[in-house]
Order: C-alpha cells, then sequence, then structure tokens
C-alpha cells in the first residue's frame, strides 16, 4: 500500500483544510512541535479507515469549539498497483465514497471493502475500540504503545491467518477463535476448567440424582420392613386364629387339676406319717431315760466299793508319814548340840587373837612416841636460831633501789667535776720566794697551778688585785649541777643513815650474806618438821592417847585360859562352826518336809472318811428298791411301743414313696406352666397383632410406595438429565480439544516465517540474539549473548526501552510477513522509539531505513534532531499548513 | 339378559418417570380420567355390573387422598362394582383395601372381594366367582374353586380372576398367578373376566382379558379399551364388543434416513403428532446438517404439541454436505475440526463426534445467523 496525499479539513487541530502531498514509497519523516498536529494526522487516517462515516460517537473530531463541523479525510492511496481515492466525512454531512481503480463504492460498502483489504472490523456499535483494528492496529503504532505488543497481535491474530492464508497454502479461519471461546465457556459451564469434574447443572444433576437415590434407598428399607410387617401380621394371624380354635391350654389346665389332687392325697398321708414319727421319737427319748435311771443306781453301788479300796490307800500313807517325823526330830537334836559346840570354842579363838595383836601395838606405839619428842626437841633450838638471824638481817637491809641512785649519784658528780675542770681557767704560777698572794682568799705562795672555774679574785699583795673570770658560760652550769646532785647524795646518805657510798656497799654486802644463812637454817628446820613444829607435837599427842587405850584395852580382857597353845586358830575355828551350822539347817528343813506331808496324809484319810460315809447314805436310802423295780417296768413297755410304731412308719413311708410327690409337683408346675405360657404367648401375640396392624395403618397411611414411585420418577428424569448433560459436556470437551489443538497446529506454521523476518531485524539490534515467537504469535522470551555466556529473559522483563524496540521490530516482521502474502502494508510511527538511547537509535534507523525498502513508513516526531540521519528530507507540518492557507 | 362392562388393571398412581415432569404428571392424572370415563360409559350403556379384574392400584401404600380421588372418578356409575385384588394390590394382611375400608372411602355399590366366595347379586341374578390374589405371587390356581362352587340354577356364573392364562406365553417366560386354560367351561362360567394382560385379548367362547383402559406403555397391543359384554342367557355364549376408553395414544416409531425423501416424510410424521400422542422415535440412517437441524426443530415442535416425545436420534449420523460447510463459513482451521469429527464418526467415539459436530455447527449457524441479522440492520 501506497500513501500519497492526505487531505484533513476541520478535524480537531485544522480547522483550515491542510494538504500533504508527494508522499514518498519508502520513509515519510514529518516533524513539528507539540500541538502541530502531529496526531492529528494520525488520528484522521485511523478515522477514515475505522470509524463508521454514520457514527455518532465521533464527536470528538470536531475542532474545539466548532459544533456544525464535519471533519473530513482524503486520502489517495494505491493498493496492489490500483489507485484508491477515499473521501470521508462525518457528522454534519455523513459521507463516504472510495475509488478504486474503475470501481466506485460508497457508504458502508466502500467501509467494508476497505475492511476486508486492510483486515480489520469496524465496530458493531459505538466507536471503534482496540479490539477491532486487526492488523492496522498493528502496523500503525500509537505514540507511547509501540513496547504493547501482545493485546495488539491478539486483536490482529485472524486478520493475520487470513491475511496469510495464501502464503501459507493453508486455511486459516476467520473466527476461529470467537468459536473457540465460545466452545470453551460452554464447556466450562459444564466441568470446571481444569480438572473437568462436572460443575454447574450437570454437578447440581448428580448431586441431586445422589441424593434421589439416597432417599430411595432409605425408603426401600422402610418399605421391605413394612412388607416383612404385613407377612408377619398375616402369619401372626393364622396363629392366632388356630389357637383360638383350638385352645391348647384347656387340656393342659385339666391334667394340671389331676395331678393337684394325686398330690393332695399323698399329702395326707405324709401327715399321718409325720405324727407318727413324731410318737415314735418321744418313745425313744422315754427308752433312753429308763435307761439313764437304771444306770445311775449301778453307779452309785460302784461308787461306795471304789471309796472303800481309797480310804485304805489314805490310811496307809499316814502311818508312813507319822514314822518319818519321828526319825528327822531325832537327826535335828544331835545337830543342834554339835553346832553349840563349834560356837564356843571359835569365840574363845577370837578372843585370844586380840590379846595378841594388842601388845604388838603398844610396842610399836611407845618407840615412835620416844622418836616424836626427839625431833621436836631439834626442831625448837634451831627455829630459836632462825629468829636470831632474821632480826640480824632486818637491820642491815639497804634497798637495792637506793643503792643503784647513791652508785649513780657519785658516778654523775665526778664526771661533772671532770667537765669542770676541763672548762676551768688554768692558773700556774710560779711566785718568788716569799711572795705570796691570795687567790679567793686563799693565800698562796711557791708555785703551782689552779683551775678557775669562776671568777677569782687574786690579791697580789702590794700589787693589787686580778680578777680572773673564766670563760664560757656552762662551767657556771656545771658547778650548779654539781651542787644540786651533791646535796640531793648527801640527803639520801643521811636518810640511809650512812656516811659514805662506800659504807654503804658495805652494809649491802653484809646484808646479802645473812640471806644466805638465814635460807639454811630455814632448810634444817624443813627436814626437822616438814608440817612445822605445831603439827609434830600434835601428833606426838595422838599416839600417847592410843598407848593409853590399848593398855586400858588389855586390862579389860578375860584371863587367858590354860593351855592356851592347844586352842585352834581363828580360822580352823570359823570353818568348824560353819560346817555345823549348814548341817544343822539341811537337817530342820528335812524335818520341815516330813511334817507338812503327813500332815497332807492326814487330811487325806478325813476326806476319803466323809466320802465313803456319803456313799453308803445314797445306797442306804429306804424308797431305793422299789424305784430300780419301776424303772425296769417301764423300759421293757416303752420297748414293746417302739416296735408297734417302727411297723406303722415302714407302711406309711412304702406309700408316699410309690405315689412320688416331688414328681407331682412337678407334673402341677409344668401343666401349669405350660398353660400359662400357652396363655401369655395368645395374650402377647393379640398385643403385637393390635401394635403391628397400628403401626401397619400409619406406615399405609404414609404411601411409601406411593412416594417412591414419584422419587423412582424424580431418579429416572435426573438420570436423564446426567445422560444429556454428559453427552454435551464430553462432545464439548472433545470439540474444544480439537479446535485447541488445530489452532496450535495452524499457529505453529505461521511461526516460522515470522521468525525468520523478526531475526533479520533483531540481528541488526543485537547479533546473535534470539527471540522467540510464542503460539500467540506474540514476541516470548528473548535470548542474547552476554560475553560470557548467553542470557534469556520474558519479553515483560526487558528494560521499556528495549520492548518499544522489540515491539517495532516484531510489527516491521509482520509487515514482512503480510508483504509477502501480497496484502498492503503501511506504517505509522507517532513519535515512536523516545525511550532509546543513541547507540540503539542508530541501529534501529538501520531498521528503519532497510524495512522502508519494502514499506511505506510514516514517521512522526517532535525531535527533528534525532533523525537527521534517516536519509530523507524532514517535513515540517507548518509547512503544509501554510501551503494550505 | 345380563349386561356387564368388563375393565382391568387400572394401575391407579402409576408415575411416568420416562417423561418430562409436567407430561408425566398429565399422565398419571389421565389414570382418573379414564375411571371417570368407564363409569360414564357404564352409565351410557345401562350395564347391570362393572367387572375389574385386579391391579386398581399401581401400589399397595398409596396415600389416602388417592383411594379417595379413585373413589369420587366411580362415582358416575351407581350400580354395583365388583373389585378383585391383582398382584399389584394383593390381599395381604394389611393392603390397600383394608386401608380403604378403614377409610369408609367406597361406598355400598362397590364391592371389593378379598376372600375367594361366592358374591351373590340377587338383584341382578348373577353370581361372581371372585379369585382375589392373597398374596403377591402365587403358583396356585387361585380359579381352582370356582368349579366346585354351587351356585342358585337360575343365576349367572361369573368368574373374576388376575393372571396368566396357561398355554398361551411361552415357557421360558416365568408366568406365577396360573389360571388354568378351559376354566371357563370347566368351572360352568357364562363368562370369566380376566385382568393382568394390558391388552385386550379373547382366550376362548367365554374368556377374556380386557386390558387397561389407559394405555401405560409403548408396546402394541389392544390396550385403551373395556369390554361391553352381553350375556343372552344361561348357557349361551356371551357377545363381547370393545369400547375405547384410553384418552392417549402411545405409538412408537423407528425412522430410517436414506435418501432426502425420507427425512421428508419423517418429518410429516412428526408434525403429525397430536394433543393425545405419546411418542417414542428412534431414528437411524445419515442425515446432513440442514436436515438434522430440520429434524431437531421438527422434533422440538412436537414436544410442544404431543403429550410426550422420547426422541433416540443416537443411530443418525451426521454427514455435512460441502453446502453445509460453505454455509457455515467454516474456513480455516474450523474446516478442519470438521473434517475430523465426520471422519470421528465412524471410530470408537463416534457418538461424542456426531454430538461435537453438532454442538460446532449450531454455533457456526448461530453466528452466521447473527451477522445477517447485523448485516440485515
Amino acid at each position: 500500500m501506497r500513501l500519497s496525499r492526505i487531505r484533513i479539513e476541520r478535524l480537531k487541530q485544522f480547522r483550515e483544510p491542510i494538504e500533504i502531498q508527494d508522499l514518498q514509497p519508502g520513509l515519510n519523516l514529518f516533524t513539528g512541535a507539540n500541538e502541530a498536529g502531529k496526531s492529528t494526522v494520525v488520528t484522521a487516517i485511523r478515522a477514515a479507515f475505522f470509524e463508521r462515516y454514520r457514527s455518532g460517537s465521533v464527536e470528538d473530531l470536531r475542532p474545539w469549539g466548532d459544533s456544525s463541523a464535519s471533519p473530513t479525510v482524503e486520502l489517495e492511496f494505491a493498493i496492489a498497483g490500483t489507485h484508491h481515492t477515499l473521501m470521508k466525512s462525518f457528522l454534519g454531512k455523513k459521507r463516504c465514497e472510495l475509488q478504486a481503480g474503475t470501481q466506485r463504492f460508497d457508504g458502508a460498502d466502500a467501509e467494508d471493502h476497505l475492511a476486508s483489504l486492510l483486515g480489520f472490523q469496524h465496530a458493531a456499535k459505538g466507536a471503534s475500540k482496540a479490539e477491532h483494528w486487526g492488523i492496522p492496529g498493528l502496523l500503525w503504532i500509537a505514540q507511547g504503545t509501540a513496547h504493547d505488543i501482545k493485546d495488539s497481535v491478539a486483536h490482529a491474530t485472524d486478520h493475520l491467518r487470513t491475511a496469510l492464508k495464501d502464503s501459507l497454502g493453508e486455511v486459516a479461519s476467520s473466527s476461529g477463535d470467537q468459536v473457540l471461546a465460545a466452545i470453551e465457556g460452554s464447556r466450562n459451564e459444564l466441568l470446571t476448567a481444569t480438572t473437568g469434574v462436572p460443575r454447574g447443572p450437570y454437578g447440581e444433576a448428580i448431586k441431586l440424582q445422589a441424593q434421589l437415590e439416597q432417599e430411595i434407598e432409605r425408603l426401600d428399607a422402610h418399605i421391605a420392613a413394612y412388607r416383612q410387617n404385613v407377612d408377619t401380621l398375616a402369619a401372626l394371624r393364622q396363629e392366632q386364629a388356630t389357637d383360638e380354635a383350638q385352645k391348647p391350654w384347656e387340656s393342659l389346665r385339666e391334667q394340671e387339676r389331676a395331678a393337684v389332687t394325686a398330690l393332695q392325697e399323698i399329702e395326707h398321708i405324709e401327715l399321718t406319717l409325720d405324727a407318727q414319727r413324731q410318737r415314735l421319737k418321744q418313745v425313744e427319748e422315754r427308752i433312753v431315760l429308763f435307761r439313764e435311771q437304771l444306770e445311775a443306781f449301778a453307779r452309785q453301788d460302784q461308787e461306795v466299793a471304789r471309796r472303800i479300796g481309797a480310804l485304805e490307800t489314805a490310811q496307809a500313807e499316814h502311818s508312813g508319814a507319822q514314822t518319818l517325823v519321828g526319825s528327822w526330830q531325832s537327826n535335828h537334836e544331835q545337830a543342834t548340840r554339835h553346832a553349840e559346840t563349834a560356837r564356843g570354842q571359835l569365840r574363845l579363838a577370837r578372843q585370844e587373837d586380840t590379846r595378841r595383836n594388842h601388845a604388838r601395838e603398844l610396842e610399836v606405839l611407845q618407840s615412835q612416841a620416844a622418836s616424836f619428842a626427839d625431833t621436836l626437841a631439834n626442831a625448837e633450838s634451831e627455829r630459836a636460831a632462825l629468829l636470831e638471824l632474821q632480826a640480824l638481817a632486818a637491820a642491815s637491809a639497804v634497798a637495792h633501789e637506793d643503792i643503784d641512785t647513791l652508785r649513780r649519784q657519785d658516778q654523775q658528780l665526778r664526771e661533772l667535776r671532770i667537765q669542770q675542770q676541763a672548762a676551768a681557767t688554768r692558773l700556774h704560777f710560779a711566785l718568788d720566794d716569799g711572795c705570796h698572794m691570795q687567790i679567793a682568799g686563799e693565800s698562796i705562795n711557791g708555785a703551782g697551778e689552779r683551775l678557775l672555774v669562776q671568777s677569782t679574785t687574786i690579791i697580789l699583795p702590794d700589787f693589787g688585785k686580778l680578777e680572773i673570770s673564766p670563760g664560757g658560760a656552762d662551767l657556771a652550769q656545771l658547778k650548779q649541777q654539781e651542787i644540786e646532785l651533791s646535796d640531793r647524795h648527801t640527803a639520801l646518805l643521811q636518810r640511809l643513815g650512812l656516811p659514805s657510798l662506800e659504807a654503804a656497799e658495805q652494809r649491802h654486802q653484809t646484808h646479802a650474806r645473812q640471806q644466805s644463812d638465814i635460807k639454811a637454817a630455814n632448810a634444817t628446820l624443813k627436814t626437822l618438821a616438814p608440817r612445822g613444829i605445831e603439827a609434830l607435837r600434835a601428833e606426838l599427842a595422838v599416839k600417847r592417847v592410843r598407848i593409853d587405850e590399848i593398855r586400858q584395852a588389855l586390862q579389860q580382857l578375860p584371863p587367858s585360859p590354860d593351855g592356851v597353845a592347844a586352842q585352834p586358830t581363828v580360822a580352823q575355828a570359823e570353818a568348824a562352826e560353819d560346817d555345823a551350822r549348814q548341817a544343822l539347817a539341811g537337817v530342820n528343813e528335812s524335818l520341815g518336809s516330813a511334817q507338812i506331808a503327813a500332815s497332807k496324809a492326814h487330811n487325806a484319810l478325813q476326806a476319803a472318811m466323809r466320802e465313803l460315809e456319803n456313799a453308803q447314805a445314797l445306797i442306804n436310802a429306804p424308797d431305793r428298791v422299789q424305784r430300780l423295780a419301776s424303772a425296769n417296768a417301764s423300759l421293757t413297755d416303752a420297748r414293746a411301743e417302739q416296735a408297734a410304731l417302727n411297723e406303722r412308719i415302714a407302711t406309711l413311708s412304702a406309700q408316699v414313696a410309690e405315689a412320688r410327690p416331688d414328681i407331682l409337683k412337678q407334673d402341677v408346675e409344668r401343666f401349669g406352666g405350660s398353660a400359662k405360657q400357652y396363655e401369655k404367648s395368645f395374650n402377647d401375640r393379640r398385643e403385637r397383632l393390635m401394635q403391628l396392624d397400628a403401626a401397619l395403618q400409619s406406615a399405609g397411611a404414609q404411601g411409601l410406595e406411593e412416594r417412591r414411585a414419584e422419587l423412582m420418577r424424580d431418579h429416572l428424569q435426573a438420570e436423564r438429565r446426567i445422560v444429556e448433560l454428559k453427552r454435551r459436556a464430553l462432545a464439548l470437551d472433545y470439540l474444544l480439544n480439537l479446535l485447541r489443538e488445530k489452532r496450535r497446529a495452524l499457529t505453529r506454521r505461521l511461526q516460522a516465517p515470522l521468525q525468520k523476518h523478526l531475526n533479520r531485524y533483531l540481528q541488526l539490534l543485537f547479533p546473535q540474539a534470539r527471540l522467540e515467537i510464542d503460539e500467540n504469535l506474540s514476541p516470548g522470551p528473548l535470548t542474547r549473548g552476554n560475553g560470557h555466556g548467553t542470557e534469556s529473559g520474558a519479553f515483560e522483563t526487558l528494560s521499556f526501552g528495549a520492548r518499544e524496540q522489540m515491539g517495532v521490530i516484531s510489527r516491521l516482521a509482520y509487515a514482512d510477513l503480510l508483504r509477502e502474502a501480497g496484502r498492503p502494508t503501511l506504517i505509522i510511527l507517532d513519535d515512536a522509539l523516545v525511550h532509546s538511547d543513541d547507540t540503539r537509535l542508530t541501529q534501529m534507523k538501520r531498521v528503519l531505513f532497510d524495512a522502508a525498502t519494502r514499506h511505506q513508513i510514516l514517521l512522526f516526531t517532535c525531535h527533528p534532531g534525532r533523525w537527521r540521519d534517516l536519509g530523507v528530507a524532514a517535513r515540517p507540518l507548518e509547512t503544509f499548513k501554510t501551503l494550505a492557507a | 339378559m345380563l349386561k356387564l362392562l368388563h375393565t382391568a388393571d387400572w394401575q391407579i398412581g402409576k408415575l411416568f418417570g420416562q417423561f418430562a415432569p409436567d407430561e408425566a404428571a398429565l399422565l398419571a392424572e389421565a389414570r382418573f380420567k379414564t375411571v371417570e370415563r368407564l363409569a360414564a360409559l357404564a352409565t351410557q350403556h345401562h350395564v347391570d355390573l362393572v367387572l375389574v379384574a385386579g391391579d386398581v392400584f399401581e401400589t399397595q401404600t398409596v396415600a389416602g387422598r388417592t383411594i379417595h380421588r379413585l373413589a369420587n372418578a366411580m362415582a358416575g356409575f351407581a350400580g354395583p362394582w365388583v373389585l378383585i385384588p391383582g398382584n399389584h394390590d394383593a390381599s395381604l394382611a394389611e393392603s390397600v383395601w383394608t386401608h380403604a375400608a378403614r377409610l369408609k372411602a367406597f361406598p355400598a355399590n362397590v364391592h371389593i372381594c378379598l376372600q375367594p366366595q361366592p358374591l351373590l347379586l340377587e338383584s341382578i341374578g348373577a353370581v361372581v366367582l371372585p379369585a382375589p390374589l392373597t398374596q403377591r405371587h402365587t403358583y396356585a390356581d387361585l380359579t381352582e374353586w370356582f368349579a366346585t362352587a354351587d351356585t342358585p340354577p337360575a343365576m349367572a356364573r361369573i368368574g373374576l380372576a388376575h393372571g396368566c392364562v396357561q398355554g398361551i406365553l411361552a415357557e421360558e417366560i416365568d408366568s406365577p398367578n396360573p389360571i388354568a386354560a378351559g376354566r371357563a367351561e370347566q368351572a360352568r362360567l357364562d363368562y370369566l373376566a380376566l385382568g393382568d394382560w394390558h391388552g385386550a385379548r379373547q382366550i376362548d367362547a367365554r374368556t377374556w382379558y380386557s386390558g387397561t383402559p389407559e394405555t401405560d406403555r409403548f408396546k402394541r397391543n389392544d390396550s385403551g379399551q373395556a369390554l361391553l359384554v352381553e350375556l343372552a342367557g344361561p348357557g349361551q355364549a356371551p357377545s363381547v364388543q370393545a369400547l375405547a376408553s384410553g384418552h392417549y395414544r402411545w405409538h412408537s416409531y423407528s425412522l430410517t434416513l436414506q435418501v432426502p425423501s425420507d427425512l421428508d416424510q419423517a418429518l410429516q410424521q412428526i408434525a403429525g403428532f397430536g394433543a393425545t400422542d405419546v411418542v417414542q422415535v428412534s431414528v437411524s440412517g445419515r442425515i446432513d446438517l440442514a436436515g438434522h437441524r430440520a429434524l431437531h426443530d421438527a422434533l422440538e415442535q412436537a414436544r410442544g404439541k404431543a403429550r410426550g416425545v422420547l426422541a433416540d436420534l443416537s443411530a443418525l449420523q451426521l454427514d455435512p454436505t460441502p453446502q453445509d460447510i460453505d454455509a457455515l463459513k467454516a474456513d480455516g482451521y474450523l474446516g478442519d475440526v470438521i473434517d475430523d469429527l465426520r471422519a470421528a464418526q465412524e471410530g470408537p467415539d463416534a457418538q461424542t463426534a456426531r454430538d461435537a459436530l453438532s454442538l460446532l455447527a449450531g454455533v457456526l449457524n448461530d453466528r452466521r445467523a447473527g451477522a445477517e441479522t447485523d448485516s440485515a440492520r
């Protein structure tokens, strides 16, 4: 397709007509500032093709504020060598004329002719929208939409397939996608889209059928139970009727009554038998009683005989015990005598022993008392000497401290004097003979030396006086100290009553010697009387008292018998006495035992005599013989009666045993029970029949089977609906799959040539890159080298600029494909590629230039500078306005 | 002379699930209407007695309302009705009959024979010997006792039974409730009125099945009638006349389409269905899309007219002509799809393929029609 002239009048921006002529077959670059009308030109071209000339929805084509204008577009173009002139005016004057070569179309015919030529649709009503634009929508890129290719391709797909069918040598479908969508919609009403599970009316029908089935099952159970009950009712009624006719319990009651009568007879016999047995028991008890009486009489006789024997034994034992007591008494007297003798000898032995002991002690005490008296005399003289010494020592005592003080004072005095001499003025003099002088009042002659320690006046007779004052202040001080010390020294000596230090020393030594003597005397005294002299004296007194006591005791002892030497010792006498005493005790004990035994034997003898007396008293009772005879007679009578009774009892027992009352009782129970059972089951059955009857009546009134028939009817209907819907669903599913499969196959056939054209452009932009075409014929992932391998990304993840570039080249590839199929192509780019950088734009210019060798391209831009090297002259839109004016 | 109306197998309470709910309701309702018509016929023909030979009710447990409705439907004839239970409404310990008795639904002129004992109708000079079923199925001949039953000599002996006369159905069919052949003669009956078989049928000179008075199935038989029986006198053969009593006619058609005129004939036939027709149509053969549409439309119209239309087109193969396909404008891959579907009609998914083809044709046709409407506007 080649557009050669555009004329626009009273349309949007252009209140005045503009006309663009001399459009070139290849690239046409139109420039213009914003608002210059670039987009209006594009809008005019679109309106000329897409909008119905009768449309009322194109008010926006009118210039602003010009409500009566008839926007008009005139286009001249050639398609496949045929010249076309299209004139279309809207709103005010609705016109559409198309001259195609020699053919002329008017109105809607013209519009439809163009739509089928270019591959687009008109809107059924209202303004044309993107989904109607078909192939032109793909190739005419509106401002800012180059990147958005998916939708454009989708809207164009059917047209593309139709347009390309010749080149494919294959029929594409003009309405396949709509059919597919319709079938898919219908199918998805019945089956879920992904899993194909029944839904919608189909699913509901299945649910309903299941519900009905469940309800029918429930009802069937009810009906089965109902029928079972009807059969039971019939059977029970039959049984009841039989029972009522035969009354089986009556004969049983008869049998029961017979058994009861027989049982009563036997019970009467049993009562008699019991009375006889009672009597027998009494008789037997009496027999026992009589026998016991007779036995008691016999026991009395035996008792007397036994008592006589016992008495004899007791008498023998008693005399034996008496004999034994006599013998032990004589033994006792002998032992007593022997014990007394032993005691007398022991007393004598002890007296002599005491005497000997006293004499020995007295001797010892006397010698001790003499010794104690000597010692005491020594100790007393020693103590007198000691006291004398102690008096001397007390007189010579000088305190240690005083001695020390005196010694120190003497030492200090001497030191002071030395110090004074050292500091004193030494005065040597050698007086001529006869000459004298006075020093400090002392008359001196000859030669000598003086030490002056204080101001001293020397009178030189005839000559005058010399006042010499020794130098230095401390000399006077020293002298002063000496005087003070000397005073204290003298005072101390006076207090001690001593003339000098030497005297003090001498007295101190004397005192020390006396102290030592006192120590020696003390030690001597200690040896003589360790506990003191008074203790020694007390001890001596004690001894002397003891001596007096012993002497007195000896005097009081009885005189010693003769033949003292033959006496036994105390120990011997003690042993003999002990033996005798023990022997006496043993005899004493035996005598006691014998006496107790004799007493016991005596008591036993007394008792035996009393018992014998009692027993004989019983036997000698006056009525005893008569009672014995009576007892014997009664026993004989009772035995006779016992025999008679036994015989009767045996007879009666045999009768009872023969009749078997236990079995008779069971018979009564059995017949009665059976009859009762029959009666009970009859009554129960009657009850049951009433209940069953009532239950069946109420169940029958519910119309179970009628209800089931209704449910079965509904179930059948539901089932039929399921079958129908299932058939429909299956068919739709089948059809949908088939449609999809065919569509995919067709798409695959379209993909290959499109890919070829696309790659041609892509290589100019990204060498080695590859852009996939997906099954909707839209650009898919872009794969390209990044220096160390390849990377791949979905179209949507590319940058806006890259998507824009891909969008443009994809559209160019479609254009190539269409051209190959002999279809008209016109490419319009309205301010496209504004997001491309300079490098990419350079490449895109190569792409566009290459495309322009095959297609007419109208490029509108407001950046003329960017497109300067496109190889064609830019045509500013303003020039056309001017021209037109 | 004694005049009887012999009917049977009313099957009151029967429902018709194979039809659409509204149609089914009307068919169920028709059974009451038919009883009303029978009463009217009895009155119109001045019959002495109406005999109903069993299966009065379809089921044992029906709602009281249903029993009352039946009684009302019978009210149009005031003379004696003699009814026996059949296998559907056997006289069990508890049954529809005991229910009816409790409801006191039926008036005194309606005699329901639940025991095998003679029913003396002295006013009309007839004795009815009934053989009521007291079990759902029995293999004993319940009419056995008819022969030994003594009746007043001047009165007509009329047997009334429900079951299968022996020796007529094929051996292998298990037929309970047997009735010995020649029972009428053997038991000296003037007429033996039978029920159970839904078509009217004469067994011998004195033995008839009346069939159901209102057809209830597609099986071809002489149903939808009642028998007017005239007994001139004891020992004389009865004169029997069938009276139409049914409202609906049940048809079953099997159409084969081979040549275009077959379709025209079929369409004509279908167009002829009326308001009292209940129809079952099964169509086989081959048909093009236009024909298929026409057939479909005709059946839809018939559904609007007739009482019930069951159509089975599963054996009909769709065979679009090139013109069909052109008309559908099924260009591109849609054409491929149609070719595939046509081929698949011979394969294992034949039914589905046929349905799919029909659906696709429908969608395309609708689109084309829509487009034409659009362009017409």
